[in-house]
């Protein structure tokens, strides 16, 4: 039976999370627009809670 | 669910037909870099016209200089002719406006690096490319640009390298 191939690593040697940069990839234009909009909104949403 | 504020700045640019590329940390995410920003980065052509149509968007987006907001400075033709970069706040959050970024490369230096996104809500934008947004950052080399390069060098390779889609659940 052939060996199956390694797994791709989920970070980088520099410390990069690959599987984050896969899954954004993996969105569409307008849904990675969308993540940063609620990110931003979350942010924001915390901000006031402890102004 | 209301339009977020960063659909709704870029809608505003669209609809009002100003010819822009988006830059920075938006196209960035938007190229699939997992990054995080605050605000909208935009190169816009400086003729005259698109400064007209411009002008009269900011003005309807009630938009101030960020410096002393207090004193509701806005922004002129003047201003928007120039090549130099505009602090901006708008109704729907910040906004820098830019005549050129880098070795001044402007609009229409970039068009060539750029594509067009549907970014959703029937809204299309042209985007400035991952490769041109890591060179920039390059020879910019402030500390906050060199401390982004890395993922974005990651997602490049990653880009580059993808053959076909992983299959991931659909965002609820």
């Amino acid at each position: 039976m052939p060996d199956e191939p390694a797994p791709a690593p989920d970070y980088s040697e520099d410390g990069v999370d690959l599987s984050l940069i896969r899954w954004m990839l993996s969105l569409t234009p307008a849904e990675r627009l969308a993540v940063l909009e609620q990110h931003i909104n979350d942010i924001l949403a915390i901000r006031e809670l402890n102004a | 669910m209301p339009e977020g504020r960063l659909i709704a700045l870029l809608r505003a640019l669209t609809e009002a037909g100003v010819d822009f590329i988006v830059v920075g940390g938006v196209a960035a995410v938007l190229e699939g870099a997992p990054i995080n920003t605050f605000d909208v980065d935009v190169v816009h052509s400086r003729d005259a016209a698109n400064v007209s149509r411009l002008l009269h968007v900011l003005d309807s987006l009630d938009t101030v200089f960020r410096i002393q907001p207090e004193r509701c400075l806005r922004p002129t033709a003047n201003h928007l002719e120039g090549p130099g970069h505009l602090n901006l706040i708008t109704r729907y959050g910040p906004l820098y406006i830019l005549g050129t970024i880098g070795q001044g490369l402007s609009f229409n230096d970039l068009m060539p690096r750029s594509s067009k996104m549907d970014v959703g809500g029937g809204v299309e934008v042209r985007v400035l490319n991952l490769e041109t947004l890591i060179t920039l950052k390059e020879e910019l080399a402030g500390e906050k640009d060199r401390a982004v390069l890395p993922i974005l060098r990651r997602a490049l390779a990653e880009k580059t390298a993808r053959a076909d889609k992983p299959s991931f659940p659909p965002l609820p």
